[in-house]
């Protein structure tokens, strides 16, 4: 979060009845799309992947300061809950997903489902020709060679996941201990 | 007698004459001349007034509907139903007044069966104060009341002094007695009629006294007893009893009726019952003789010291002495004053004494309301409610009118009243209002331009509101979301109220604050309250909330709940203008 100024907000996000539920429902789905287009993209901004609620309504994601106007803490979660649900119960196509379960403090924000970081890994591999070569999960995500990809600084919950995509579809292997692991790309 | 062609309000009833009330009103009526019903007059409501009887058919309400003058009206019959047949209401034109009485005798015979018309014997205006007396209440004495005196143009100062004891007897006893003795003459026609009719012989032997109920003999004027008048009860037989044949058959008429010369009879059908009630007060319509009022003047001048007194029929002329100087002018406040008194004194002693002075009240009233608030922006107002007032005595529909158990004609009559009351451009309630009203607001208007007299009940209100849309009238119900009534005019649609709505937010995105705000005004406009809709469109404030939060559903404004409370703005939340730039934004 060291270069949020830099992050330039939608002009909706200067609307002062943004920040109120909407009661007409094609309103409230028009504000819904538009909440869950700012968050992935301020999260993708700061290279967020998991999001604490209680910081989040502090931040100026979910309070505008010029505007004196703040999404309180039950408003972000019903936008969340919206997001974490898939397109055909319509919700948001699960861009969000709750990490504590019923709790809601913690949420993963999905600027890229696993899978889709699953399809760029592999894409990387075959582009590096990297194909059965070991690679160490530490090296994915911090290691030099990856300084230049999207994922570089990745949480490692998110690459796991993203692994363990590859690995259902047979693409990678993964082995070693926990914090130590390293994974095989077919 | 003609029939006169009818103007009809916007809610199709009859337009009133100034100074013209409405006395009852009757649906399920049906006209007939002489004994033929006329076509496309046979459904209908009547209208009875203070001058005129009206008839609107409920069926193309515009083309058939006429009046009969009520000063063209002879007399009056009653004919009570007989199996098939309903109760009827017969009216008696006068005779053309160039024409000879015994030319219009013949005339009305070879129309109709019926035997000699009343114009060649009874004199219409006699007849009716014929039995007149008056009680004297210091000395019990009957007096006779003059020929000349008329209910609605006498006042208290020319009544002649009991013959007996020589003291002036009140006003009102002398209008009530003239009142109930014309009433009583014509229910004596009714009433003796009716045996004459079975057995002529012993009908035509013994007369009856209408008064001390003496039977006298035939050959008497007078009744032996009491010295009152039996002309009219002898004339009696001649009117005859009208037997009529149900259905009757239809009779041929070219064109419209309106302006045809009727020489026969109208008979009024009422196959809804209520004749009674309609037969009493044309009765009492005929006797009070409203219409000559018309262009009587007011009564209770005030003296200006520029113009010569004028011919008031308050102040008796002896009673005015030329004094010249301040003492001549002290002394026609005096007698004003003195008048004046009288009038009040008079009009408050008795309700029916008050009913025939309304007129004459409500202008002193008026003059007084001038005096007192001369060049004060109240005195307008005050009259504009005095004239009001006035007004709603006579154009209300009150449940009195109808009779009892005829509630839907009731519910139909106050719908069509307040269409009226609600379109009537001169009072401008829904211009005033923006378009729209809310029907309590509506409510509590309407009952307080009755005067506190005669109230509608909320319930009886908005059954009558929701039969605009039946009965097409130009105005009409709405209910919001919420539940909320108001009434609009009937061409009102959202659509124009959006219009209106999207209008004022251009505006707004074109006028820049008055200081500046953290959003783009150029994009967003502001923020609009209820309250500033309310006062921009001159809605009321729960109107014009209901009026927003309508268009919020239409997905035309949107809500920001804040401190300051519930504001709307423009739906910028789905426009596809920022739909574009947030797609950027996301990968």
């Amino acid at each position: 979060m060291s270069n949020s100024t830099s992050f330039q907000f939608p002009p909706t996000y200067s609307f002062p009845p943004f920040f109120t539920p909407q009661p007409n429902s094609s309103t409230r789905l028009s504000q819904l799309q538009k909440w869950s287009s700012l968050i992935q993209s301020w999260c993708r901004h700061h290279r967020t992947y998991r999001l604490s609620l209680v910081e989040a309504i502090e931040s100026p994601l979910f309070h505008n300061s010029t505007l004196r106007k703040r999404i309180p803490l039950s408003e972000a979660r019903n936008i969340l809950d919206w997001m974490a649900e898939s397109e055909e119960k319509g919700g948001g196509g699960r861009r969000a997903e709750w990490i504590d379960g019923a709790n809601k403090t913690m949420v993963w924000i999905w600027w890229r489902r696993p899978e889709e970081w699953a399809g760029i890994l592999a894409d990387w591999i075959e582009n590096t020709g990297q194909k059965n070569v070991v690679l160490t999960v530490y090296e994915l995500v911090e290691g030099e060679a990856t300084m230049s990809q999207e994922w570089h600084g990745m949480d490692v919950d998110v690459m796991m996941k993203s692994l363990s995509v590859l690995v259902k579809r047979g693409k990678a292997q993964v082995f070693g201990n926990e914090g130590q692991e390293g994974v095989k790309f077919f | 007698m003609l029939f006169k062609p009818l103007d009809l309000s916007t809610a199709l009833r009859p337009s009133l004459l100034p100074d013209e009330t409405l006395l009852f009103v009757q649906d399920a009526v049906g006209l007939y001349e002489g004994k033929y019903k006329i076509p496309h007059y046979q459904d209908g409501h009547a209208y009875l007034t203070s001058h005129r009887v009206c008839y609107v058919a409920v069926e193309e309400p515009r083309t058939h509907s006429v009046a009969i003058d009520l000063r063209d009206i002879d007399k009056t019959e009653y004919q009570a139903g007989f199996l098939k047949s309903s109760p009827k209401i017969t009216v008696h034109p006068k005779p053309p007044k160039n024409s000879s009485g015994s030319k219009s005798t013949t005339l009305s015979r070879s129309q109709s069966p019926r035997v000699q018309s009343s114009g060649s014997i009874v004199k219409p205006s006699a007849s009716a104060l014929v039995n007149a007396t008056w009680i004297c209440p210091i000395c019990t004495f009957s007096n006779p009341i003059p020929s000349n005196f008329d209910p609605s143009t006498a006042t208290a100062t020319n009544i002649p002094p009991c013959l007996a004891c020589g003291i002036k007897p009140p006003f009102t006893t002398v209008l009530k007695a003239a009142i109930a003795a014309a009433a009583a003459s014509h229910e004596g026609t009714s009433i003796n009629s009716a045996p004459q009719g079975g057995g002529p012989d012993t009908a035509q032997s013994l007369v009856s006294c209408p008064r001390c109920t003496f039977v006298n003999h035939p050959s008497l004027h007078e009744c032996e007893i009491c010295g009152a008048s039996l002309s009219s009860l002898l004339e009696a037989p001649s009117s005859q009893q009208h037997r009529a044949e149900s259905p009757a058959p239809l009779i041929q008429l070219q064109g419209s009726i309106k302006n045809t010369e009727i020489s026969g009879n109208i008979r009024l059908s009422f196959r809804g019952g209520g004749e009674k009630t309609f037969y009493e007060r044309l009765k009492g319509a005929l006797v009070q003789r409203k219409w000559l009022l018309y262009n009587a003047p007011p009564v209770p001048q005030q003296p200006s010291p520029t113009t010569a007194l004028p011919t008031n029929g308050l102040v008796s002329p002896p009673v005015r002495s030329p004094a010249p100087g301040i003492a001549g002018l002290e002394q026609r406040g005096l007698e004003a004053r003195r008048n004046n008194e009288v009038v009040i004194g008079n009009a408050f002693e008795d309700l029916e004494a008050l009913m025939a002075s309304a007129k004459q009240i409500v202008t002193l009233a008026e003059t007084l309301a001038r005096e007192s608030g001369m060049g004060d922006e109240n005195s307008s107002e005050a009259s504009a409610v005095l004239s009001e007032s006035a007004a709603a005595l006579g154009m209300v529909t009150t449940k009195d009118m109808l009779s009892s158990g005829s509630e839907n004609l009731y519910l139909s009559e106050l719908s069509r009243n307040l269409a009226e009351h609600l379109t009537d451009d001169t009072k401008g309630i829904l211009q005033k209002e923006g378009g729209i009203i809310s029907l309590i607001d509506l409510w509590a208007l309407f009952n307080r331009s009755r005067n506190g007299v005669e109230l509608v009940s909320p319930a009886d209100f908005q059954k009558a509101a929701e039969l605009w849309e039946s009965l097409r009238l130009p105005v009409r119900l709405r209910r919001f979301k919420s539940g909320l009534l108001v009434v609009q005019r009937y061409g009102w649609s959202d659509e124009k109220t959006i219009q209106q709505l999207q209008d004022w937010l251009q505006e707004l995105q074109q006028t820049p604050p008055a200081k500046p705000t953290p959003w783009d005004w150029r994009q967003f406009g502001h923020a609009i309250t209820a309250q500033e809709a309310a006062q921009r469109f001159k809605w009321s404030v729960g109107v014009a909330a209901e009026e927003l939060e309508m268009a919020e559903d239409r997905g035309i404004l949107c809500r920001e709940e804040g401190v300051e409370g519930l504001r709307f703005w423009g739906n910028h939340i789905t426009s596809h203008d920022l739909d574009s730039s947030i797609s950027n934004l996301v990968i």
